[in-house]
């Protein structure tokens, strides 16, 4: 069964159990898809944090417990008896006819909370429902399954509703705030992203049993709450650009062997943890940073708020003195320059520009004199 | 972003210090400002955790709620720190002077925050009171509205470029100094003045290291660190309740000093900080044109204070179409005239527009001082041509409305070519006004030949625009819903509130 690359990647992660991409971690994809050291480690099942850990840069994004226990206690709330609130939204708010309804727990299956089985059950469910079978219209929970580099993943959106005109449309239940009909913007496209993993994967579900990808909506229907209640309120997002995007960085992932093929053979992320439950590393700190230094990064400073890999990838960007460290917005200005000693080489006049530097050079050139001049009549404070 | 403000990171980066990138202060500072340091719980809705308050930085007042989630406490909260802050706009609202239309305050309140999470903290506690009711169900005390309209004037003032009267301190750094970080790490208040001002005996790196730890730079707010959240607050909460469901008066008390000492521990390095941002800033000197800009906050100020003492209407949920574009409208503008004040003012901005090729300077190579033209209206004036040679990489185009810093006030041209000249820039420039009244220019009026002058665009004088009545708005912009006529929302004083135990 197992491929060459699927060896490849196994090597690499090495001893430690495979961690499989999750909603969260495809939508992260979004963020940096050009980033290689991160494909390969999300491709192999690495563990991202316990490498960055065991190299002195351990990530630094924890979430509060109050955040968690404040998601938790609204969700609960919008499903409650057979989704009422939820119902008083789609009615109410966004104005939706829904004539009959029939609500379908898929949290487990008699007691059996197994993700296969539960996939099994909601695939079943969801057929009959595609079909106009059944009389079931919201599905709470179902699971569903995405075959991402030939590697099962299960994803869980919080609710699918159907015949909202006909046709699937995935839930997202979120706590941050709409106040006043507007949402905080990176909020809502977190939480777009996620759900267009669920859109891929419930289209695919169907699509196995021949029917088209029309049947689900790209549109999401985000329930969050009203100002500064514990009310719901919704809103329709519209998700088309995000479901296409994910869906080519889906398609790289499976020429991730393109990148394999360019490593040197004898490379490794192995941590060698101790078979106890602890888990110990055991490979040396450094051994583990020379075999990740050997791998492509593209650092941005807004992987920071999402990667677990960002503060070893910064300290790499300043010790290299990239250009990457400040930014896009900087680094925009000097086109073809990657580096902060080229910069001030070509500013300074004391390397010779390449044939296509040779505009930014000028532009350097006469920056420089700006500033040169600004400091000989005394700088400010 | 022009090439000399990125080299100036690039600097920055390179010999591990800030780089100015002004030679003034852009914003007015107040001799006495009012610094709140707002916290707020994670996850919920604008839920206040705790401020730190006062205008010194020995006289701070710490403010917290025990339990965020209960709405009684929410709004004591609001009303304490609501009177404290309304003490302080009240003592602005003293000294009056000039007659009629002109009568204005002298001075002008100035709330600093921490970071721009600071603003809109502020934005969401306005917004949480300024509809509240001070009689019937879930009343609050009054000054709980008044507070809330205050600051929603305050944060939508906070959005037109150029004004004092509230700003983040790290949007006042930043415009002064250039760091070799991202824009993403200069939003950390303590990142941004590990580069500035390091503690002393510690370098830019060791102090930046710390800067991020959140155990010794706590986040300046309004998010805590979610370690702090779960090691420290969520049992201290939890502590509270059960003293409060008990109703032990022992246990509770010992419960609230706990929770005060942990979140002061958070509070305190931040508050410290600020201040010590503050009088970094107030090393700067201020730049010639703040004052008129600051007489500007001044006249807004007294403009929403009279409007208070005649109890207007609290401000809109959301801005009407025409009321929109009209605040747009002035938005842009005062943008263009902030920038255009500054690069007046500062010879390192005008460097940077320089750089970005929005600004020249040069040396006058020809001159007409002679010229005369006869206008539309069969009179003769002077116009006056010279033209400039410049190394700056000119981006204007002919027709552009030109001022000059380093000509005599009142100084107007107008570009009539551009022209490449090899590695230089010969740029003709046609002089339109600051001669005086004269058929003959005034003495210095005009450039002479070799002399070294400064352009930069006219950001001009607009006529505000014409908007329909509001009863006469095309039915494509007044609102469709029902019931948005009214200011007050109906629900505004039942709305209920979530998690009540």
């Amino acid at each position: 069964m197992k491929n060459p690359v699927d060896d490849r990647l196994d090597a690499l992660r090495g001893s430690a159990k495979r961690l499989d991409y999750n909603a969260r971690s495809l939508a992260a994809l979004e963020n940096n898809p050009r980033c290689t050291l991160r494909a390969l480690l999300d491709a192999s099942g690495s563990d991202k944090a316990a490498i960055a850990t065991h190299i002195g840069h351990p990530p630094s994004f924890g979430q509060s417990s109050f955040a968690i226990t404040r998601g938790n206690a609204f969700e609960a709330m919008v499903k409650d008896n057979g989704c009422a609130e939820l119902l008083r939204v789609l009615r109410e708010t966004l104005e939706l006819t829904l004539p009959e309804v029939g609500y379908e727990d898929l949290n487990d299956v008699g007691g059996d909370g197994r993700s296969k089985q539960r996939h099994e059950r909601t695939e079943e469910v969801l057929l009959r429902a595609a079909r106009g079978e059944g009389d079931a219209t919201l599905f709470d929970h179902p699971m569903l399954r995405l075959l991402i580099g030939g590697h099962k993943v299960y994803l869980e959106p919080d609710l699918v509703a159907l015949r909202i005109d006909g046709r699937f449309h995935v839930v997202e239940i979120k706590s941050f705030p709409i106040i006043d009909d507007q949402a905080d913007s990176t909020q809502v496209r977190a939480a777009t992203t996620q759900a267009c993993a669920y859109i891929i994967a419930l289209r695919d579900l169907l699509g196995r049993a021949g029917i088209g990808e029309e049947a689900v909506s790209d549109t999401i229907v985000l329930v969050a709450p009203k100002d500064f209640t514990n009310r719901p309120t919704g809103a329709f997002v519209d998700a088309r650009k995000q479901v296409a995007a994910l869906t080519r960085q889906l398609s790289r992932i499976e020429r991730i062997g393109d990148l394999v093929d360019l490593l040197p053979e004898d490379l490794t992320f192995d941590l060698d943890p101790t078979p106890d439950k602890n888990k110990q590393p055991r490979r040396p700190a450094e051994e583990l940073t020379e075999a990740l230094d050997q791998v492509l990064v593209t650092y941005r400073p807004d992987c920071l708020n999402h990667c677990e890999m960002a503060f070893y990838c910064r300290s790499r960007a300043r010790a290299e003195a990239s250009l990457d460290v400040l930014g896009p917005t900087v680094r925009e200005q000097f086109g073809g320059i990657d580096t902060t000693t080229m910069v001030m080489g070509l500013a300074r006049g004391e390397l010779t520009p390449s044939e296509d530097q040779v505009e930014i050079a000028a532009a350097l050139r006469h920056a420089a004199r700006l500033r040169a001049e600004l400091e000989d009549l005394g700088g400010a404070a | 972003m022009s090439t000399l403000s990125a080299l100036a990171h690039v600097q920055a980066m390179e010999t591990m210090q800030a780089v100015p990138r002004t030679e003034f202060r852009h914003r007015h500072l107040s001799g006495r400002p009012l610094v709140i340091v707002p916290l707020a719980m994670a996850g919920e809705a604008g839920a206040p955790l705790a401020a730190m308050v006062g205008s010194a930085k020995r006289n701070g007042t710490l403010l917290v709620v025990a339990q965020p989630r209960n709405r009684d406490q929410r709004f004591a909260f609001a009303a304490d720190l609501g009177r404290i802050v309304m003490n302080y706009i009240d003592s602005f609202r003293q000294d009056r002077r000039g007659e009629g239309e002109r009568s204005r305050y002298t001075d002008a309140p100035q709330i600093l925050v921490p970071n721009a999470g600071g603003v809109k903290a502020l934005a969401d506690l306005g917004r949480m009171c300024r509809f509240r009711a001070t009689s019937g169900p879930y009343a609050v005390p009054d000054v709980v509205p008044e507070f809330g309209m205050w600051l929603t004037f305050l944060v939508d003032r906070a959005e037109q470029a150029g004004t004092s009267t509230l700003l983040p301190v790290t949007a006042m750094l930043t415009e002064h100094w250039a760091t070799g970080q991202s824009t993403l790490e200069d939003q950390n208040l303590a990142s941004l003045m590990a580069w500035i001002a390091p503690p002393p005996g510690l370098s830019v790196e060791q102090a930046m290291a710390d800067a991020e730890n959140p155990d010794v730079c706590p986040p300046a707010g309004p998010s805590t660190s979610p370690e702090f959240d779960n090691r420290d607050l969520a049992p201290a909460i939890r502590r509270f309740d059960t003293a409060h469901t008990l109703g032990d008066p022992h246990a509770l008390a010992a419960a609230e000093t706990e929770l005060r000492e942990l979140i002061a521990g958070q509070i305190q390095p931040t508050w410290r900080m600020v201040w010590q941002a503050i009088s970094l800033l107030r090393s700067v000197p201020e730049a010639p044109r703040t004052a008129k800009r600051f007489e500007g906050d001044c006249k807004a100020f007294t403009k929403y204070s009279d409007y208070r003492d005649s109890d207007g209407l609290p401000q809109r949920k959301r801005d009407n179409a025409i009321g929109a574009a009209r605040r747009l409208g002035w938005l842009e503008h005062a943008l263009a005239e902030f920038e255009s004040d500054m690069a007046f003012d500062d010879r390192f901005v005008l460097a940077d527009r320089r750089s970005a090729g929005e600004a020249f300077a040069g040396t006058v190579v020809e001159a007409d001082p002679g010229r005369v033209v006869t206008t539309d209206k069969n009179r003769r004036v002077p116009r006056p041509r010279v033209t400039v040679r410049t190394e700056d990489p000119v981006r204007l185009a002919a027709d552009t409305k030109l001022i000059s810093p380093s000509l005599p006030a009142g100084h107007k041209a107008m570009i009539v070519s551009v022209l490449s000249d090899g590695g230089t820039t010969r740029v003709t420039v046609e002089i339109t006004g600051g001669m005086g009244r004269s058929r003959v220019p005034q003495q210095g009026t005009v450039p002479e030949l070799g002399e070294r002058i400064a352009y930069l665009p006219d950001p001009g004088w607009r006529p505000a625009p014409q908007f329909p009545a509001s009863d006469a708005t095309p039915w494509t912009h007044s609102a469709a819903e029902s019931g948005t006529d009214s200011v007050i929302p109906e629900d505004a004083a039942a709305e209920e509130w979530g998690n009540e135990d």
